[in-house]
């Protein structure tokens, strides 16, 4: 076995040429095809590469250029809206001052015309407490004297008999009488 | 005795005709691992073409691109446009492992396909694309296996393993096979692909020097160019399988 794969062996190293080296022989080298083959790729490849890539080199160029209008419109689309946000700005600022001072002599006239009312309203509940007593004071003299009225003719029917009546239109007389008489 | 130095020496004639290797290597021994180091060579190549094309087109980053500058955006769109369509709404985080599978796919199999590789002799093997020997392309595709499961697995957590038994738990032994042929199939395309073009250009070269092999070679650089968008987009749109269905 050993035998064997040493001859094995030493048939794969059978043509032991020796070291490196430089080959000369322009055949068996194939020099000349592959120098042929080289020219026609580069001739032929050229222009194609070219091509391919100047195209490529075109894209990205206008790709870039748009890029960059894109960029600047959009620059000066954005210091048109800066510029305009500003000019907003202030008008806002000058709005909210004269509202401010709008909102604040409204409100000193509301107050103004309020405590005015209010002062009325209050005189007004005054006089209306004073003639609603004076009413009720009046209603209660009344009643009061109604009854005392009504107390005293009462009394009197009640009270006057023949005898009574004549005592009174006597006394009466007499009173009246004595007045002559002193006349 | 006789005889096989005399074999050994009519087949090395026969080899040296031929002029075509195929499974020749260049062994690095590290730690015990035989690195095939032609393709690391070929890697590192391809590695500080990209990163040194990078900082110098995105060096001075302008507003309005430079040519240099321009191409590597026009790439990284490309890139973007490419996770989009495949991955969907949350193709941010791996808009990087797209475009390093795709840039790295693609760089390889074109210096493979452009690069004068062998004009510099190594003691064995020769230098061609890394993409031509297998140990790359399965990284590649394992690498995107684990970016699969990653997705899926930080999306939906162990729900994730849900989509094995739908829509019927029939096909479980299918789908956990999925998993084996995504990787295989994805290594084994990019491999085959680009090793037949390699192939095709080097036995041509080796029967007719000149101008026949030239159409062969333009086919070469266009079905090394499919196939590093191949192999991009299937990695996207299986990163995208494996985190869609979140409903």
């Amino acid at each position: 076995m050993k035998n064997v794969t040493h001859s094995f062996v030493f048939l794969a190293h059978w043509p032991s040429a020796g070291s490196f080296g430089l080959n000369t022989d322009i055949l068996a080298t194939n020099l000349i095809n592959l120098t042929v083959v080289v020219g026609v790729l580069i001739f032929f490849g050229k222009g194609v590469l070219k091509d391919l890539l100047d195209n490529r080199k075109q894209r990205i160029l206008s790709t870039i250029r748009n890029s960059e209008e894109l960029r600047r419109g959009t620059i000066e689309q954005l210091e048109k809206a800066r510029i305009r946000l500003q000019k907003v700005e202030l008008e806002a600022d000058e709005y909210r001052m004269n509202g401010y001072s709008e909102i604040e002599r409204e409100k000193a006239n509301l107050i103004n015309a309020t405590s005015i009312s209010l002062e009325q309203l209050e005189k007004s509940k005054n006089e209306t407490l004073y003639f609603e007593k004076q009413r009720a004071m009046n209603q209660v003299r009344q009643r009061v004297f109604q009854q005392a009225v009504q107390g005293a003719l009462g009394t009197l029917n009640s009270c006057l008999n023949t005898e009574l009546h004549f005592r009174t239109i006597r006394a009466n007389i007499g009173i009246l009488g004595s007045l002559e008489w002193k006349r | 005795m006789n005889i096989i130095p005399c074999s050994i020496k009519t087949l090395k004639g026969l080899y040296d005709i031929s002029g075509v290797e195929v499974g020749q290597h260049f062994y690095w021994q590290i730690g015990g691992f035989q690195i095939h180091a032609q393709v690391l060579i070929t890697s590192w190549v391809v590695i500080t073409i990209l990163l040194g094309s990078v900082v110098i087109a995105v060096r001075n980053p302008q507003t309005i691109p430079t040519d240099g500058q321009n191409f590597f955006e026009y790439v990284l769109e490309f890139i973007r446009d490419l996770s989009k369509t495949q991955i969907g709404e949350e193709y941010g985080p791996w808009v990087p492992f797209i475009g390093t599978m795709f840039l790295f796919i693609f760089v390889s199999n074109w210096s493979g396909a452009l690069l004068p590789w062998k004009i510099i002799e190594l003691p064995h093997g020769e230098l061609a694309a890394p993409t031509n020997d297998i140990n790359t392309t399965v990284a590649l595709a394992l690498l995107t296996s684990a970016a699969y499961f990653y997705a899926g697995l930080s999306k939906k957590g162990l729900s994730y393993f849900e989509k094995y038994i739908k829509p019927t738990p029939i096909l479980l032994p299918i789908n956990i096979l999925e998993d084996f042929t995504k990787p295989l199939s994805l290594s084994f395309r990019l491999f085959g692909n680009i090793l037949a073009d390699e192939l095709v250009v080097v036995v041509l070269v080796s029967l007719v020097p000149l101008v026949i092999p030239i159409p062969v070679m333009f086919l070469g650089l266009f079905t090394s160019g499919i196939q590093a968008l191949i192999f991009a987009t299937l990695a996207a749109a299986y990163i995208g399988e494996s985190m869609e269905g979140h409903h």
